[in-house]
């Protein structure tokens, strides 16, 4: 079956910021270079190479072309490059190592949110037949989201804000979160809805960002890395896009995603949740059965910094480098793809 | 020890100029499920789908795969989309593979598309900007400088745009049936980007391709004979910086090497029975053959000269007429990949090379910066 | 609908047209912004990479090869005279968008001092069965009153095409292919 020896040694991410005046590529090469750096490994051993990042949201098709220069792809490389978040681009990279010939396997994720208008943009990434021409942008389906957890009675706009209030508080440790600070559930609710029920705090902020891992596999991990991350369990899932064909209140995909990735329900140190939206932290955390005192979202989440693209793998970075820095013994990082949880990938790791 | 992967399935669309009768889940699915049928599989046994295309620009669709999985029965399966830009459709049965390989998965459908007709590829590959070149406008002066470095007759272009065309008359899938092609017509036929002619060049299609890929226990046990995959990779690199060689580019000299190493080939202009390699401007056929070291240098082009790449030559190249018949963009790498398996397989109809058993694959894009190659065999390793 | 589930509206009904209009806002790099000022006032500048020397004009903010950083302080100026390394008359096809309706010359220009070819640009002054690899040219600027920046953006594309025309060739003899042939790219 898949193989667990293949650990996380290295890693390097921006500060999310709301407007980078560099441009993509100029934001992956320094951190290309100091994840390599901190795994100890020279650029030109990488077995394989594997990018994320969506053409779109940088704004020309063929976009992802240019980030080939971040990589330092002469002499020619092993690369490949897929239309989603970094994490899966990880996935790929993951499954490439278990062929047995190589290595070690770089991966990022970039994206600059800020050029775009996200409210258009991202209206295209329906069901181009029945969706998009609705022009439904990605709060107001995240709201129709909220409102059906709200009717089902599983949680409550307060709910919201603490997760809000939550993941802010914890930004505050993170230098690369975009957003931090302290408020409280009440100061939250005061605010104007923005796509009732959702209020402004309740959607991610708009970032630029790029994230860089190295992975390794067996005895060269070790050679690599004091304390590596090992990937014990990797697996995604995708559900129907049709959202009236659908429960949006639940997330089968991630439940389905952990338990492949051989997620037992055990105790977990550290959680990492993609939830763009406040609501969907919770429905994560019923997808997943994770305790109301469990550890999530130290970094604060995607409602701190949304560097989409990157946000995902941003997450397995910031359980691995807990693993690494001998903070955490057992983690799982979550990645999301497309409107309302539709795509769900489940990253295991742990430390020796 | 990886685990051996095999094709079971094939199946793609009859690729037309614009496929008015179907949606674009419809035009997948009549690619998907031919592929199933082939394999005498149904959805419900594909434990992974593997999507690959090339800029969603073309269609206007952000990440189409993602309202696509309805379609392809993928509620509940993982499902990868791949995007390597016109090499897309090889890196896409390559990620399709490497899922067998490691045994994470028994079955995979790996899928590439496009429905160019539905958008505007012109206007995509000008990035939506006026002075646009298309793609043939980009190669076209690493063409000219093939023929001056090479010295080769002007004819040798407007050979294999003929040669390829009489090939799809024998494909029925194919989208340009030229059965009245000629030298002549080639040679009269407009400039487009400058020594390219219109006929020299590869039309705009709409269409998909699908294949079925399992172990080695299924495809053992596979009604119909499969494909068995020797060799893949992959190799990309910048596509501008001084000292790089656009002509032969490196990438596609290490991928050809690996794939030949890996497959225990020596001497690929005699191990090799038939290769599909994506042509998608005439010159392209003798630049790839010296460009995988298939010809010496200089020797491409007499390779097509003397009827060798011929559907009856001692190379046969393209024998399913390529991309410069078919190409929609996104399939058009797969494509080749699935023409080689069929070609092993003993499936490809009347345009089957006799005795074919080993078949090499091949797949480029960018600013030819992007290889995805492979070898196929009717025998498993 | 038809009781075996086909459509029975007429096919041109079937199909809907949906123009969709993205706006992306960017504004230049730091790195660009000095390029497009150089620029308008009659300059040509890029960066040299400080491990390996190659110049790339614009500059990248790196070097592709090194894989290391360069700045300001990396900053060169290149001639306006340069070599056409290679080039294609493209004859245009029309698509939304489209600003051309006569052939037109594309080629790559390598300045003098740069590494990187300037591609995309104009040659006039010969028919266009006179342009040809190995020829010397000079840039043909637009009057300092109309240079702007508008042509050049971070995604790469447009370059220099609003503050130089074209080029012309100099009248002076082809350069030998050997000194050219590391930028036919």
């Amino acid at each position: 079956m898949a193989a667990t020896d293949i650990a996380v040694v290295g890693y390097a991410q921006t500060p999310s910021v709301r407007k980078a005046r560099e441009s993509e590529v100029q934001l992956l090469v320094p951190i290309v270079s100091k994840a390599l750096e901190r795994a100890g490994l020279d650029r030109r051993e990488v077995g394989f190479t594997c990018a994320g990042s969506c053409d779109y949201l940088t704004g020309g098709p063929f976009a992802f072309v240019s980030n080939l220069e971040a990589a330092g792809a002469w002499p020619p490389i092993s690369e490949s490059h897929v239309e989603m978040d970094g994490a899966w681009a990880l996935y790929e990279a993951w499954v490439r190592l278990q062929h047995g010939d190589i290595d070690t396997a770089l991966v990022f994720g970039s994206g600059k949110s800020s050029p775009s208008k996200p409210d258009e943009m991202w209206a295209q990434q329906l069901d181009p037949y029945y969706l998009a021409p609705l022009g439904v942008d990605p709060a107001s389906l995240a709201g129709i989201q909220a409102r059906a957890l709200l009717d089902s009675g599983k949680a409550t706009e307060r709910d919201f804000a603490e997760v809000v209030v939550r993941n802010r508080h914890n930004a505050k440790d993170n230098p690369n979160a975009q957003v931090s600070g302290d408020s409280s559930v009440d100061a939250l609710l005061a605010a104007p809805y923005v796509r009732a029920p959702l209020r402004k705090h309740d959607l991610p902020p708009i970032s630029d960002g790029a994230v860089a891992v190295v992975l390794a596999r067996g005895d060269r991990a070790r050679a690599l890395c004091e304390r590596p991350a090992w990937i014990r369990g990797l697996d995604h899932r995708i559900e129907v896009h049709q959202p009236g064909m659908r429960d949006l209140t639940t997330s089968t995909s991630t439940t389905l995603a952990a338990r492949k990735a051989g997620f037992d329900g055990g105790p977990l140190d550290v959680i990492e949740l993609s939830s763009t939206f406040s609501p969907q932290e919770l429905i994560l955390r019923e997808a997943l059965g994770i305790d109301a005192d469990a550890n999530v979202n130290p970094s604060g989440g995607a409602l701190a910094a949304n560097p989409v693209m990157a946000t995902g793998l941003i997450r397995i970075v910031e359980v691995a480098q807990r693993i690494v820095e001998g903070n955490a013994r057992r983690g799982l990082a979550h990645a999301t793809g497309g409107q309302l949880l539709q795509h769900n990938l489940v990253c295991l790791m742990e430390g020796d | 020890m990886a685990e051996q992967c095999a094709v079971v399935g094939v199946g793609q669309t009859h690729h037309k100029k614009k496929r008015a009768d179907v949606s674009i889940p419809g035009l997948l699915r009549e690619a998907a499920v031919r592929a199933l049928d082939d394999a005498e599989c149904t959805w419900a046994d594909i434990d992974a789908v593997v999507i690959g295309k090339a800029p969603d620009a073309f269609e206007g669709i952000v990440q189409p795969e993602l309202f696509l999985a309805d379609a392809l029965g993928g509620a509940g399966k993982p499902m990868l989309r791949v995007h390597t830009a016109g090499s897309v459709g090889g890196s896409t049965f390559i990620v399709g593979a490497h899922l067998v390989e490691s045994r994470i998965h028994e079955r995979v459908l790996a899928i590439a598309w496009e429905k160019q007709s539905e958008g505007n590829a012109q206007w995509g590959l000008a990035g939506g900007r006026g002075r646009g070149i298309g793609a043939g406008g980009a190669f076209a002066p690493w063409i000219r400088a093939y023929i001056e470095k090479t010295g080769a007759p002007e004819y040798i272009g407007w050979q294999v745009a003929v040669k390829d065309r009489l090939n799809a008359l024998k494909n029925p899938y194919a989208h340009l049936q030229l059965a009245d092609i000629t030298i002549d017509k080639v040679k009269e036929s407009p400039m487009l980007w400058d020594p390219l002619r219109f006929l020299e060049s590869c039309p705009s299609s709409d269409g998909a391709c699908a294949v079925v890929l399992t172990n080695e226990a299924n495809g053992k046990r596979a009604a119909k004979p499969a494909a068995w995959i020797a060799a893949t990779a992959v190799r990309s690199e910048l596509g501008v910086f001084p000292g790089r060689d656009p002509v032969r580019p490196q990438a596609g000299v290490e991928c050809a090497h690996d794939v030949y190493r890996q497959a225990g080939i020596s001497v690929p202009r005699q191990e090799i029975d038939v290769a599909e390699l994506y042509v998608p401007f005439s010159w392209y056929e003798p630049m790839w053959l010296e460009g995988h070291d298939i010809a010496g240098p200089g020797e491409g082009w007499k390779m097509v000269e003397s009827g060798d790449t011929e559907l009856t030559g001692s190379f046969p190249v393209n024998a399913s007429g390529g991309v410069l018949s078919s190409n929609p963009i996104g399939a058009s790498g797969m494509l080749r990949f699935a023409e080689a398996a069929l070609q092993v397989r003993g499936l490809a109809g009347e345009h089957q090379v006799d005795g074919a058993r080993t078949a090499l694959a091949q797949a480029y894009g960018g600013g030819a910066q992007y290889f995805a190659m492979g070898i196929l065999r009717s025998q498993p390793a | 609908m038809s009781p075996t589930g086909e459509s029975t509206s007429p096919k041109e009904n079937l199909v809907m047209e949906h123009l969709v209009s993205l706006t992306y806002s960017e504004e230049l790099t730091p790195i660009l912004e000095r390029y497009v000022d150089a620029l308008i006032d009659g300059r040509i500048v890029g960066h040299k990479c400080p491990s390996c020397g190659r110049v790339y004009v614009p500059g990248k903010g790196y070097c592709p090869i090194c894989v290391v950083p360069t700045s300001e302080a990396d900053e060169v100026e290149v001639g306006d005279h340069g070599t056409v390394t290679g080039f294609t008359i493209v004859t245009p096809v029309a698509y939304y968008g489209q600003t051309e309706t006569e052939p037109f010359v594309y080629a790559s220009v390598l300045l003098d001092g740069s590494d990187s070819n300037l591609g995309g640009q104009d040659i006039v002054g010969v028919p266009h069965d006179q342009v040809r690899s190995g020829m010397r040219v000079r840039a043909v600027w637009k009057p300092k009153d109309r240079r702007s920046g508008s042509g050049v953006s971070n995604r790469g594309w447009g370059s220099v095409s609003s503050v130089i025309d074209a080029f012309e060739w100099t009248g002076e003899p082809d350069m030998d292919r050997a000194k050219y042939e590391e930028h036919i790219f």
